[in-house]
């Protein structure tokens, strides 16, 4: 073990060489693990992004099927009948372990008995509506819509912000089989109606029935260019998706429904689940993870330049290094010589090189470690930022305009054709909220990036005295004798 | 004892050798001082006795095995000590730690001893001050007592040395030849001291001149 007392005691007289290299050593490791960082930081938000992204798989009426059975229908009035699927199969399947929370949508419309619909300047309430969950088990329409979910804070409405909650509670889950409502403010000060009080609406069959409804939330809807005429948003009252389906008389079984996943990944597999469960050919089961494939793709640019950048200063540092090593053994031939002529085997001189370069390592490590999140937090946010800029406008000229419909918001135009705007998506928001948790990538060092600096640094090293040996090895014992 | 048997050695492709058939022997308690002109191959051929170097033809034995079965390196660390004219210890460290480098290097068992080197140092003229100095803040003359003690101290038996005194004043040369006699009639070593210098060369045991591509003995 006389080389690393050898290579302690040159490092020390060297000091002034020893510091240089020592900073020769840490700019390399600095660059080395910056790229280490943003590599950790961008596959950590890739995960989160997986996880988080909010992808999405929808259970609707399969339209095309549902038109051509309506052509088909022998009756006299041909009507447009959704079909449904019992509560417990999508119960089923929401019981994966790879879904996160499900919201059921089911519609029905009425009409006010109690109180007074919300009329729109340019329509009549007696237009039929088509609005948001347009589906409806009647073809006659009423002048209030139900839009009955399983939760409204799950709802696209509410979770992008056109709708908002401003006094009492939300509709969850608890709610199933009540008649506890969540109105519209105008619906609620135009009537004079408050929390706590009852409504009554009668349903549109021919034999109109009354049904009271109890108030245990008011929202407030953002009156924007979306609302159809005859179909003002303040006109649409939240309730647990058993009412409409009491109303319709398809008890226990709704006609659409959201799965939220837990991991986007998940994605393909968790449909064919669904498809599975569902087993009803009325229905297409169609996945939309497209803000799960918009929020990926910087991620990945930022995880493969990361990785360039890791390759690049590797191969970099150990050229430099190697080089200057090469170039200081010539002038320690003679020292070598010494070695040698003392029967000193060459495996124990590259052995001591390779000591002194280890102990640099550990101090420049040190150095790296103290610099690095620094750096790699500002090169990586800048690297982040000019990501998100360039994928933005991406989107912006693919995947074309925006439909205008509420539920349609961030869904590729081609992806909407098999499903029923009624089949609620939580696409638009999660993927914003995604944005904003993305806009700083965490650039934390972890232990496993500390042992990821290490083992490249003793590459690096290795490699750098590996191309000194070549020199040290092809040394002639004899040359050190004659010398200047 | 050492034995140079039919030794032949030529550099480049054809040229002419330097030398032809060298038989020679040195054995222990003598000092051997072999003289020649500039580039009549006096290092070349204590490169081949220092197993630093092998001929184009012959064989060398140390007491009756040949060299190349004892093996270069193994050679060089258990059986012969090199002084060189000048570098021959390690400038970044002390007197001290060269020492107990060659000893730790060589597996001597005086390995760690500090007390044993720097009284054998002390011996030299070196006291414990110097001793644990950087070798680079000693004279020349001091650094070439220093190279002797760590031959001295190391098991081998065999001692070369190319030119020790050529940096030196007559003063501390005569230093150095008589340490190299110490080490041969006290210490029972083989010494074998290439040198310019004939007043050096006189001092010898067994004196050889190498001139006309021939090594004679006298
Ligand atoms: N590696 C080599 N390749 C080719 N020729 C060499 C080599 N080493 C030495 N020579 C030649 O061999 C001859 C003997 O060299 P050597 O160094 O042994 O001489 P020397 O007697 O030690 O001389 P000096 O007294 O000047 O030290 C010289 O002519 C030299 O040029
Ligand atoms: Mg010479």
């Amino acid at each position: 073990m006389n080389y690393l007392k050898r290579s302690r005691l040159y490092l020390v007289h060297k000091k002034g060489q020893s510091l240089l290299m020592l900073l020769i050593m840490s700019a390399i490791l600095v660059f080395v693990l910056s790229g280490i960082i943003i590599q950790n930081a961008a596959i950590t938000a890739t995960n989160n992004v997986t996880k988080s992204a909010g992808t999405t798989i929808s259970v609707a009426a399969n339209r095309d099927k549902m038109f051509s059975q309506m052509r088909s229908s022998t009756a006299k009035t041909k009507t447009l009948t959704t079909p449904t699927v019992a509560n417990t199969k999508i119960k089923k399947a929401g019981s994966l372990s790879t879904v996160a929370y499900y919201n059921i949508t089911n519609t029905a419309s009425v009409n006010a008995s109690s109180f007074d619909a919300v009329s729109t300047t340019t329509g009549t309430s007696s237009m039929p509506s088509g609005g948001p969950g347009g589906g409806g088990t009647t073809a006659s329409s009423g002048d209030i819509t139900i839009n009955g979910v399983s939760s409204t804070a799950h709802t696209t409405a509410f979770t992008s912000n056109q709708a908002k909650l401003v006094s009492g509670r939300n509709i969850t889950a608890s709610d199933a089989n009540t008649k506890n409502v969540v109105i519209e403010k105008e619906l609620a000060t135009d009537n004079s109606v408050k929390v706590g009080d009852t409504i009554t609406v009668k349903t549109t069959a021919s034999s109109a029935k009354k049904i009271k409804l109890k108030v245990v939330g008011i929202y407030k809807a953002k009156t924007s260019s979306t609302s159809m005429p005859g179909n003002d948003p303040s006109n649409t009252i939240y309730t647990s998706y058993t009412l409409p389906a009491s109303i319709s008389g398809t008890v226990g079984k709704s006609s659409s429904v959201t799965y939220t996943l837990e991991n986007s990944a998940k994605e393909k597999a968790t449909t064919k689940q669904i498809k599975q469960i569902i087993a009803n050919s009325s229905f297409s089961v169609s996945s939309d993870d497209a803000s799960y494939q918009q929020l990926l793709q910087p991620m990945k640019n930022v995880q493969a330049f990361a990785k360039k950048i890791v390759w690049l200063v590797a191969i970099a540092g150990t050229i430099i290094l190697g080089l200057i090593i090469i170039l200081s053994v010539r002038n320690r031939q003679r020292e070598i010589g010494v070695l040698v002529s003392l029967g000193e085997s060459k495996l124990h001189i590259i052995g001591q090189l390779f000591a002194e370069l280890f102990t640099i390592l550990i101090g420049a490590m040190v150095v790296a470690l103290l610099l690095g999140s620094f750096v790699g937090n500002k090169v990586g946010n800048q690297l982040l930022a000019q990501q998100q800029t360039t994928s933005v406008s991406n989107t912006g000229s693919t995947s074309g305009a925006p439909t205008g419909t509420p539920g349609g918001g961030n869904m590729p135009a081609g992806k909407t054709g098999g499903t029923l705007r009624g089949g609620m998506t939580n696409q638009a928001t999660t993927s914003a909220a995604n944005k904003k948790a993305l806009k700083t990538l965490n650039t934390s060092i972890t232990p496993s990036s500390v042992i990821k600096l290490g083992g490249m640094g003793l590459v690096i090293i290795a490699l750098a005295v590996c191309l000194a040996a070549v020199s040290i090895l092809r040394l002639r014992p004899k040359d050190i004798l004659i010398g200047e | 004892m050492l034995t140079v048997k039919n030794l032949t050695h030529w550099y480049g492709k054809s040229g002419k050798p330097l030398y032809e058939n060298v038989n020679l022997s040195f054995t222990a308690d003598k000092v051997y001082t072999i003289v020649g002109a500039s580039g009549s191959g006096k290092t070349t051929f204590l490169a081949f006795i220092a197993g630093l170097d092998k001929p184009q033809a012959g064989e060398i034995f140390l007491d009756g095995e040949n060299i190349e079965k004892i093996g270069a390196t193994n050679y060089r660390k258990h059986k012969v000590a090199i002084v060189f004219q000048q570098y021959n210890l390690l400038m970044y460290m002390s007197a001290l730690d060269n020492v107990l480098t060659a000893l730790a290097v060589t597996a001597s068992q005086h390995k760690n001893d500090k007390q044993y080197v720097l009284d054998a140092l002390k011996g030299v003229g070196i006291e414990e001050a110097d001793a644990k100095k950087n070798v680079q803040q000693l004279s020349g003359g001091q650094q070439q007592r220093v190279a002797i003690i760590r031959a001295m101290l190391v098991d081998a038996n065999i001692v070369i040395a190319d030119e020790p005194t050529g940096n030196l004043d007559d003063e501390n040369s005569a230093m150095i030849v008589k340490l190299f006699q110490d080490l041969a009639h006290k210490h029972h070593k083989t010494v074998i001291i290439v040198t310019h210098d004939t007043k050096i060369a006189q001092k010898g045991d067994v004196q050889i001149k190498l001139a006309e591509r021939q090594f004679m003995v006298s």
